[in-house]
């Protein structure tokens, strides 16, 4: 005669939210693994973001005063600066006379021209890696 | 399973969203890296956020900010007609005269511009989740009536998302301080934003809040003081060197930015510079600016608008029937809390330390996630992961605690390590399991120990025997340790081991402290002690083991000084210096005779085969024999003793 196991005819209460409770942790546990790996590919490239945005302030204050002695020597000197952000993978964002894009340009002011048109650079901005750590602050024409 | 609820505070300026994770909230990053979403939306081209922002100059009739001001409300409200000045785009009435914005000849309502708004936050919270994203907590001001907030709920159901709770905004704060674990008590919420000035009295009772009263001034905020600091700086420039800077928009959006980050440094520093070379043209030479601005200056500048705060504050209390020593906990909310001027005045007006322990720019949207969480089961349900309050070990040679498991370490956990035998021929090991912060066992808790015999007889050092401690979520510490040539185990179980009393952990963590310099100095000497000990033993191994290889007056000078170590190890009264000096002329002689060893090793070998090389460099074999020393750094021991490998 074979034996028969009975069976547990209801399912407990308790069981059920502890079931409910660990797919949950796991679920928590298996996304949270997944954005660490993410967050650490971030994290790599964008390490650099903060002191590199520090560092185009000061850029900027040097472009003014190029603008202003148009010296030989400072302008090596920028260049030679800039190559090194620009080997840290920072790239200037092309803006004049280009079709104004929120994504990489932040509108300062307009003025008459053609509508939607970038029409001078007040600031310059930059990309890390891809990705806008300073939008380029333009003068757009109103139409 | 259930889906995650997160938790969304619309604000006036910015918004924020975050969501619970594994029982500690969590603010969610928008898709361009910032914490806050501006409370911007373009209608034409669908722009939410820091890309509406961006365009707000270019787009300014199409453009809509501080939507919040007018929801729900109705035209001839005191509040529209005072939104109505102050913004570029145009107001009008919608149905049932409610208020509504005109964009290019069309009509919307402040429900679906907020709903573009919660849309990218619904968008946001997916793609950092991982996970579709249905249900949403959001926040809304004390002072909000129904309609306003049954529009707030409707601008959620556009978006998408089922708005489960509508939570006032101090409600949210106070749960982001965990005010909900208080039995009974008044908390005032002090929350000073970017753009309105809110000040809530609520009483709570068994975990309910109940908003007693509210008060505040929906046109001052932390943008008010940037603009202080601003014309602070033109009018000082402008006496300074003659120009006019807030005619040139270039210079000016300059000084916006320098005051912004001006008042964010004096709040963490006295005083800060304002520099900003090449601002404008004057007399057709560059002029500069540069300017010093102290924290007693911006006080002075700012007084009128952090004045203004008071008489909502006390009239706030009034209405609560209440007075400033009434109040139980005061919580900071918003940005512009984080000015120690505004700290002063809060604590001056409540007679008491306001809490400031949550990023005040979060804390409504952490709360909105908690109150999101308690609606899943997610926090009631929470499993409170308990920590080990005192570090286990067990003792090793010398009396020398040797930790397994260190204090705080989240259970449950499971640790493992390897020791050996501390005496030749020894068949067993005694595992004392140990609790307690001090370095030598016997200032510990013994918890239990047990032995494990039948290791087969090898030279010390040689045996593996593995001690691993398991915590199980009960808080049961699991000891066993098993030698890996038989595989005999023996284990023992110890209940509660991290069940201690407060006053129980408290109390050896303090004798810790006070015995740390003692306990160093007693862990140094069994150190020194024992490595001496290694040390003879070493000597007395290569005198049996190279009898034959080493000189014989070398080997009477070895024999003398092994005697003259060993007398030293025995005698009482030796100190520790005794100890290093012994060990160090022993291990010198030792050296010699190891060098010694390998110079005729490799003369032999050179005489026997011709060199393919040179010999071995110095440094090399200066290496080796550290490495033999260093592998013979066990010590020996009375029977039973257990040996860090």
């Amino acid at each position: 005669m074979t034996k028969k196991i009975s069976k547990p005819k209801k399912s407990c209460p308790s069981c059920k939210i502890l079931k409910e409770k660990l797919s949950r942790s796991l679920a928590d546990y298996d996304n949270l693994l997944k954005r660490i790996t993410t967050q650490k590919e971030q994290i790599n490239k964008m390490a650099t973001a903060s002191l590199v945005d520090k560092l185009l302030g000061v850029l900027d204050d040097f472009d003014r005063a190029q603008d202003h002695l148009k010296d030989k020597g400072l302008r090596m000197a920028m260049s030679q600066f800039l190559s090194v952000l620009f080997s840290e993978g920072v790239e200037e964002i092309k803006a004049l006379n280009q079709d104004f894009n929120p994504e990489s340009m932040d509108c300062s002011d307009v003025k008459k021209g053609k509508k939607n048109l970038v029409l001078e650079v007040q600031q310059k901005g930059y990309t890390l890696n891809g990705q806008v750590i300073r939008p380029v602050k333009v003068v757009v024409g109103s139409g | 399973m259930s889906k995650k609820i997160i938790g969304i505070d619309l604000g006036t300026t910015n918004s924020c969203v975050a969501v619970m994770e594994g029982g500690k909230p969590k603010v969610i990053p928008t898709a361009e890296g910032r914490n806050l979403i501006p409370s911007v939306v373009e209608l034409t081209k669908n722009l939410v956020g820091d890309l509406a922002k961006r365009q707000m100059v270019l787009n300014p009739e199409t453009t809509i900010y501080s939507v919040k001001r007018i929801m729900g409300r109705r035209m001839g409200d005191k509040e529209i007609e005072k939104t109505q000045k102050m913004v570029p785009y145009k107001l009008v009435a919608g149905k049932d005269n409610i208020a509504a914005v005109e964009v290019a000849g069309k009509t919307y309502t402040p429900q679906e511009i907020s709903a573009k708004i919660l849309q990218k936050a619904k968008v946001d919270a997916e793609s950092y989740l991982g996970e579709k994203v249905e249900e949403a907590v959001v926040t809304v001001p004390a002072y909000f009536d129904d309609s306003q907030r049954q529009a707030t709920k409707q601008a959620g159901e556009i978006a998408g998302l089922k708005v489960s709770r509508i939570v006032n905004e101090p409600t949210a704060a106070a749960l982001a301080f965990g005010m909900d674990q208080k039995k009974s008590g008044n908390i005032a919420v002090y929350d000073l934003g970017g753009g309105t000035f809110d000040i809530s009295i609520l009483e709570i009772g068994d975990g309910v809040f109940e908003v007693k009263a509210t008060n505040g001034d929906t046109f001052l905020g932390g943008d008010d003081f940037d603009h202080k600091i601003i014309d602070w700086v033109v009018e000082a420039f402008q006496k300074e060197k003659g120009v006019d800077l807030s005619k040139d928009p270039q210079a000016l959006q300059r000084v916006k930015e320098a005051a912004e980050k001006a008042k964010i440094e004096l709040s963490s520093s006295e005083e800060t510079d304002i520099n900003l070379p090449f601002i404008t043209q004057a007399d057709g030479q560059p002029a500069h600016l540069t300017m010093k601005l102290t924290r007693s200056e911006l006080e002075k500048l700012t007084d009128d608008l952090i004045q203004r705060t008071v008489s909502p504050v006390e009239a706030c209390l009034k209405d609560a029937g209440l007075k400033a020593e009434d109040i139980d906990e005061v919580l900071l909310v918003g940005g512009q809390t984080r000015m120690p001027k505004i700290r002063q005045i809060v604590k001056d007006l409540f007679k008491k330390e306001p809490n400031k322990s949550v990023n005040p720019d979060e804390v409504v949207a952490i709360g909105a996630a908690v109150q999101g969480a308690v609606l899943t089961g997610e926090v009631k349900d929470v499993v409170l992961l308990d920590v080990t309050p005192l570090t286990l070990g067990i003792e090793t040679m010398g009396q020398v605690r040797t930790t397994l498991i260190e204090r705080n370490t989240t259970v449950p956990t499971k640790k493992s390590q390897t020791f050996s035998t501390a005496a030749d021929n020894q068949t067993q090991v005694e595992i004392h399991v140990l609790q307690g912060e001090r370095p030598m066992s016997a200032d510990n808790k013994s918890l239990g120990r047990f032995v494990l015999d039948g290791i087969p007889p090898a030279p010390r050092g040689m045996p593996q025997v593995e001690v691993t401690f398991d915590i199980d979520s009960n808080g049961i510490l699991n000891v066993s340790a098993k030698d890996k040539a038989t595989g005999k185990e023996q284990k023992i179980s110890i209940q509660n081991a991290t069940n201690l009393t407060e006053e129980e952990v408290g109390k050896m963590k303090e004798d810790a402290e006070k015995h740390s310099k003692d306990d160093e100095e007693k862990k140094v000497r069994a150190q020194t002690k024992n490595k001496l000990d290694t040390t003879i033993f070493s000597a007395e191994k290569t005198l049996k083991d190279l009898k034959d290889k080493i000189k014989e007056d070398d080997k009477k000078k070895l024999e003398e000084e092994v005697k003259k170590a060993k007398e030293v190890l025995a005698k009482e009264g030796s100190n520790k210096d005794d100890w290093a000096k012994a060990d160090e002329s022993l291990g010198q002689i030792l050296q010699s005779i190891g060098t010694a060893i390998y110079q005729q090793q490799q003369q032999a070998d050179q005489a026997k085969a011709t060199p393919k090389g040179g010999p071995i460099p110095k440094k090399e074999k200066a290496k080796k024999d550290s490495k033999t020393t260093a592998k013979k750094e066990t010590e020996k021991a009375e029977e039973g003793e257990v040996v860090e490998e």
